[in-house]
């Protein structure tokens, strides 16, 4: 068979040099969105004095927290093969619930988050015990809990009137506050970045996700606890989503009956420019970060030149277009 | 014409003063990445006549009827239909120059009626609305005219039995008024009245001129019923011949050839390994597809299971790692009954299953050789506090790699990169290292090169003396015979024959897949 000439397991001359130029090729490919994210800095600073001001820099990384934040649980799940559309509802009823229980129920900050988080962890639960165990599809599952928890959130709203103002110190810290240069949300958003890349790729559950996502088949029957790893990640788009909804309370001082809406389009968006396939298998969660960063900066870009925000879903969806057809087009030369 | 036969001898394939047959196929190649499934081979059919394509698993039978019915285009060769050139680069246009093919998976829709799926797609009506009266009465029609009056047009496919949709799916074929059809072991799953049925439809066929091309593995019904056969060997044409007259062994002696199986493993050398016994299937049943099987399995042995396509050699052995669904029976290992619903409760057991699906149940192609072995060990390489012991784990992946002769070129390369005995291989570099004693092959050299061929059969001898014990599904009853201690015969789901070390040879063997009685054993 041809592999035995052809792959040798010492290196020739020639062979080496191949391979220097396929790890060339290979890192360009790899480092396709950094290019663009540098091709966007670059265009966008030449062409507007306000772009790059360190204003406006700290804007974009506030801006980035919220979406990146959504993004980085939403690449677990798209790793796995699924998807999750219930991520916006979920920013909405995490803060919902824990402003309300600080300004209703005297709850302090710690305690008030904690109840949060946890139940943007049922939602998550719920989401992979409806798609694994009973067999739903993730669209229609996400799509179900997206309406539902939406309904809820607003619900627990009513109770002020539909507008919760969340102005515990702690919040307001998080959202005023910088380490060093960096806004603090920004901050936290990087940390969950590290922390989500060096589980996905140092530790067992992150290998067992690749695998799932590549061959679930195969996972199975290599004897890996299929189901269980694919609810923990519904369950961790859940937790970081909730997390995201603290973060937009912060931001905003108030949680209102829109908050959050359409935002799963917006982290969808990221992890596709970010260049992670949509089947799963594929893909690193840190990408989805520079997917962010493009989709924050256009969209920045676009407020700063002063075009309308109506026109803006409208550029969120020809990116999230565009993006696939460049991965295709990339997949293929 | 002229033909070069895989002998070398010329050979007429065409006897003279026949009229021009209508369907050619000449000097038809088709390869495969790594493999050449068909090497210039010629065919040719008669009108009205049935003619068979033999040949082992692997053959090019099946690949050569894609080439046909336009599912793969041929590299290289022309297709004549009524001697005019054709080329078909889809399956409609197959239909369209009249060529109908049934295919081994049926392709009915099972909520829809019988009629429905007969006219699928092409609905009697006005384009708009289905005139739902003429779809009943044509398909009654075409059901008639295959002789079949049994089946109500109405009953929906899903509860009808197989042999019946079988029928169905032949009437949807013939609907199309083909003239050559391709029928890929339609008998596989039939029971013997049936496919004596489905014989005399044929014949009512042919009688019509239809030219039928009829793949099975059961010599008896293929010398009863067709006219001439064509045999295949390794992608090759061995001969077409008149099967008038011919015995089973005579075809069996045609289909397997002359080859010597030289990188077998030679019996007899060291001492007779049989040790304890590890495994005791008893009463296994999977639905109706195995029906209580029983045997037991012992440290340090090969055991073969061989059988026709559908015999239920599979379910069985997917049974035994907890991947199908009905199974009863019990499974004991050391006297202790075992429960397998899942394929890590068999991982527990200490049994482990390598399927004929390489890419589909068995590699993660986009993960690394490194990462593909260690899937299912990953707590063997632990490092505080919860990450992977990367260079552990490419120490362990780099000794098998040597021990099982794994070309590659770093054990962190994709091993979608690899040669398909290389990728198999790597599975069984995963389950070594998990330290399985009990290893379930299906098809272990299916699609594999000779030479990773010879290596893999060689490491399941040593993995034997080491005292694994190793169970090996093939239709190849070649790979069975030289692989196995002891070979089981299994048909239509029953444990049939057993043979004990050394008491096969192929006739026998062959004889008793075909379900033939207690003889020449």
């Amino acid at each position: 068979m041809v592999d035995r000439a052809s792959q040798p397991t010492a290196l020739g001359e020639p062979e080496a040099r191949r391979r220097l130029g396929a790890s060339i090729s290979g890192l360009l490919s790899d480092y396709s969105t950094v290019a663009v994210v540098i091709a966007v800095v670059a265009f966008f600073g030449l062409s507007s004095q306000f772009f790059l001001s360190p204003d406006n820099i700290a804007n974009i990384l506030r801006q980035m927290a919220i979406v990146g934040v959504l993004a980085a649980g939403m690449t677990m799940v798209v790793l796995i093969g699924g998807i999750d559309l219930s991520v916006g509802s979920v920013v909405l009823v995490s803060g919902a619930i824990t402003g309300t229980l600080i300004l209703n129920y005297e709850f302090n900050a710690w305690p008030a988050i904690a109840v949060g988080l946890l139940v943007a962890m049922a939602v998550g639960l719920l989401n992979g015990i409806l798609i694994e165990k009973a067999q739903i599809s993730p669209v229609i599952v996400t799509l179900g809990t997206l309406i539902a928890v939406r309904g809820a959130g607003q619900a627990i709203l009513w109770i002020n009137n539909s507008w919760v103002w969340v102005t515990d110190d702690l919040f307001v810290y998080v959202a005023k506050e910088k380490v060093l240069f960096l806004p603090i949300i920004a901050a936290l958003m990087f940390v969950l970045y590290i922390i989500s890349a060096v589980v996905l790729k140092q530790t067992a559950f992150g290998r067992y996700v690749y695998a799932i996502g590549g061959n679930q088949r195969a996972a199975q029957l290599a004897g890996l606890p299929v189901t269980r790893i694919k609810i923990i990640a519904y369950v961790l788009s859940g937790l970081f989503a909730g997390i995201a909804g603290l973060l937009m309370a912060a931001r905003l001082g108030v949680v209102g009956p829109s908050v959050g809406l359409g935002m799963e389009f917006d982290a969808i968006t990221a992890v596709v420019l970010g260049g992670t396939r949509l089947s799963g298998g594929a893909g690193r969660v840190e990408r989805s970060l520079l997917g962010t960063a493009i989709l924050v900066m256009v969209i920045n870009y676009l407020t700063i030149r002063g075009i309308p925000d109506i026109w803006q879903t409208s550029v969120t969806g020809f990116l999230i277009l565009g993006a696939i057809l460049l991965e295709r087009a990339a997949r293929r030369g | 014409m002229a033909v070069r036969s895989a002998e070398g001898e010329l050979q007429s394939a065409q006897p003279a003063g026949e009229a021009r047959p209508i369907l050619e196929m000449v000097g038809v190649t088709k390869r495969f990445p790594g493999v050449l499934a068909l090497d210039r081979v010629n065919f040719s059919v008669r009108r009205g006549e049935i003619h068979s394509l033999i040949g082992q698993n692997g053959a090019g039978k099946s690949t050569l009827m894609h080439v046909l019915s336009g599912i793969y285009p041929a590299n290289e060769g022309q297709i004549l239909i009524d001697g005019q050139p054709v080329t078909i680069t889809h399956p409609r246009e197959a239909l369209r120059l009249g060529i109908g093919t049934v295919y081994q998976e049926l392709s009915l829709l099972p909520r829809l009626s019988v009629a429905d799926n007969v006219f699928l797609g092409r609905e009697p009506g006005n384009g708009f609305v289905i005139n739902e009266a003429a779809v009943l009465s044509q398909a009654a029609e075409v059901l008639a005219q295959l002789g079949v009056r049994n089946i109500d047009v109405k009953a929906r496919v899903a509860d009808l039995p197989l042999a019946q949709q079988q029928l169905v799916e032949i009437a949807k074929v013939l609907s199309h008024q083909p003239r050559i059809l391709v029928l890929d072991e339609p008998t596989a799953s039939l029971a013997e009245e049936e496919t004596v049925h489905l014989f005399d439809i044929l014949k009512g066929l042919k009688a019509h001129g239809i030219a039928i091309i009829f793949i099975s593995h059961r010599f008896k019904e293929i010398i009863q019923h067709c006219d001439r056969g064509t045999i295949l060997r390794n992608g090759k044409l061995v001969k077409t011949i008149e099967l008038s007259g011919v015995t089973e062994n005579e075809l069996a002696e045609i289909m397997i050839g002359q080859q010597v199986e030289s990188f077998f493993r030679h019996d007899g050398q060291g001492e007779p390994k049989a040790g304890d016994q590890i495994l005791e299937v008893s009463h296994l049943s999977v639905g109706q597809r195995v029906k209580d099987v029983s045997f037991v399995l012992r440290r340090g042995e090969i055991v073969g299971i061989t059988g026709l396509l559908g015999a239920g050699q599979n379910e069985l052995v997917r049974a035994l790692f907890g991947i199908q669904e009905n199974v009863t029976g019990t499974i004991r290992r050391n006297g202790q009954v075992l429960a397998i619903r899942s394929p890590g409760d068999a991982i527990q057991h200490g049994i482990c299953l390598l399927t004929e699906n390489r890419k589909f149940e068995g590699l993660v192609l986009d993960m690394s050789v490194k990462e593909n072995v260690t899937l299912p060990s990953l707590s063997m390489f632990r490092r505080a506090p919860v990450f992977i012991d990367n260079a552990g784990e490419e120490r362990a992946t780099d000794g098998f790699v040597r021990r099982l002769n794994i070309i590659v070129r770093s054990v962190r390369s994709k091993v979608r990169t690899l040669s398909g005995g290389n990728q198999q291989k790597t599975i069984l570099a995963r389950w070594l290292l998990r330290n399985l004693d009990i290893l379930i092959f299906i098809e272990p050299t299916r699609g594999i090169d000779v030479g990773a061929k010879a290596d893999i059969y060689q490491y399941l001898d040593r993995l034997a003396q080491e005292g694994k014990s190793i169970v090996v599904v093939s239709p190849e009853l070649l790979e069975i015979l030289g692989v196995s201690d002891r070979i089981l015969v299994m048909y239509h789901g029953r444990l049939t024959r057993v043979f004990e070390k050394g008491a096969a040879d192929e006739e026998a063997l062959l004889s008793a897949v075909q379900g033939g009685s207690q003889h020449g054993g």
